[in-house]
């Protein structure tokens, strides 16, 4: 199951910051693939969900800030779903869910829960289901050149720059109950920013992490929640 | 007139110190960029091990800091005082593995006043690398170390002495300081030396000898 978005409009409710907003922001194309198995018809009623960064890759690790975006877009669309702060459930679970010792598999899951002490938190935490979200977003090939001064009559620069990109993002859902996987979502976008200055420099950002995080945030809201 | 002239001398005198401050900051950015590590540690989650540790934090150890080996002390363009964060990381990791920790008054040794304890353990820091983006082309901090562990009695005699490794990195954020992304790779590698430790102590073979002696030993004391 596949789809493709091209978003290049940013929706507003006055014509003129739409406008500004056209302009200002640049064009980013995503694909999202998912595959899903198992889902909760229901919902996941009083069960809590967390969304935990995989980091333990050496020459990248996934942003913080992209695990807490795609968190705080599942609770504002759905807010019966409880979505624990990562860095909480970490340090609750300290040190089980370190870059070093994360549990790799759903079939870790099973060692971690011999210890008395983790298996009484994680009932107490209500964890339903785990998330590990594995990627991150790079900066692509970038171009132009801008010159800036400073003298007495005033500053300004001039010039034109472009650069690109590239977000890569994969969500694995395990099911804490039945320790078993039950879905992947991947998610990758890319866009072209750029920078004119005409005295002053005007930043036309493409929102590739943001596109990236709303797509893979509506494809687990559609695993999670009985209203989607 | 006098009061004109007074008003002359604070104006001037502002203008002096606000000339100093200037070049004080113009100058702190030439000089050595001081770092005492700071940060909260959780405490592990883990079935206690039924051991009356001890622990002695050696002064390199407590005061332990890292700065640009290529250099000097005061010429180097880094200084990072680990130590306050290394003995408050440990204060909180031993406690959570072991029924009881206890600090040592002195290095454990014949004749010394220390408490009755199974086992001392002493750590040191013995090697530390630090990559900054001036050294690599990557926009990353990080902080490797080389931990040397002493477990010894109460008088000094040797049970086990191994090493572990702890890393800790930390991408260049925006508006986050050189100061604290340094900070922040410190606080990643110390958390990475204690799960390192934790998980890893009763594996430790020469450690392992040993519990399993010192259980068997009171299994047979047992009527």
């Amino acid at each position: 199951m596949g789809s493709i978005q091209e978003v290049c409009t940013m929706i507003t409710r006055l014509p003129s910051l739409a406008l500004a907003a056209l302009i200002l922001s640049g064009c980013v194309t995503s694909t999202i693939d998912e595959m899903v198995f198992n889902e909760p018809t229901n919902g996941i009623g009083d069960a809590s969900v967390v969304i935990l960064g995989r980091r333990h890759a050496p020459d990248y690790e996934t942003e913080p800030g992209f695990i807490s975006c795609v968190g705080d877009h599942i609770m504002a669309r759905d807010k019966s779903i409880q979505v624990m702060d990562e860095l909480n459930f970490i340090n609750a679970l300290y040190p089980w869910f370190e870059p070093r010792t994360a549990p790799l598999r759903p079939e870790d899951i099973h060692k971690l829960v011999q210890q008395e002490a983790v298996a009484d938190k994680l009932a107490e935490l209500k964890t339903e289901y785990m998330i590990w979200i594995d990627g991150s977003t790079v900066r692509g090939d970038s171009a132009g050149s801008m010159t800036c001064g400073i003298g007495p009559g005033g500053a300004g620069c001039f010039g034109f720059g472009t650069w690109s990109n590239d977000s890569n993002y994969e969500a694995i859902i395990w099911d804490f109950t039945d320790k078993a996987e039950v879905g992947r979502v991947n998610t990758s976008a890319t866009g072209q920013s750029y920078m004119p200055a005409l005295v002053v420099p005007i930043p036309i950002i493409a929102p590739v992490q943001g596109t990236a995080c709303d797509g893979i945030g509506d494809q687990l809201l559609e695993f999670l929640s009985s209203e989607y | 007139m006098e009061g004109l002239l007074s008003g002359s001398t604070i104006s001037v005198n502002r203008l002096l110190v606000a000339a100093l401050c200037i070049a004080a900051l113009l100058l702190s950015a030439c000089g050595t960029k001081e770092v005492v590590v700071n940060g909260n540690f959780p405490e592990p989650l883990m079935d206690k091990l039924p051991l009356r540790l001890g622990v002695w934090y050696g002064d390199d150890f407590r005061n332990h800091e890292f700065f640009d080996e290529a250099k000097s002390r005061s010429e180097s363009e880094w200084l990072v005082k680990t130590g306050d964060a290394q003995v408050a990381m440990w204060d909180t990791l031993l406690p959570g593995m072991f029924r009881e920790v206890m600090e040592m008054r002195a290095a454990p040794a014949v004749g010394e006043l220390n408490p009755v304890v199974d086992a001392v353990l002493i750590p040191h820091v013995d090697e530390l690398q630090y990559a900054i983006p001036a050294h690599t082309s990557v926009k990353v901090y990080e902080i490797w170390m080389r931990y040397r562990y002493e477990l010894v009695t109460s008088h000094g005699d040797p049970i086990a002495e191994w090493s572990m490794t702890a890393y800790g990195k930390t991408p260049t954020a925006f508006l986050q300081s050189d100061e604290e992304a340094v900070n922040l790779a410190a606080v990643i590698a110390l958390r990475d030396a204690g799960a390192n430790f934790a998980t890893n102590f009763t594996r430790v073979p020469a450690v392992q000898d040993w519990l399993q002696e010192k259980w068997a030993r009171s299994r047979r004391s047992v009527p």
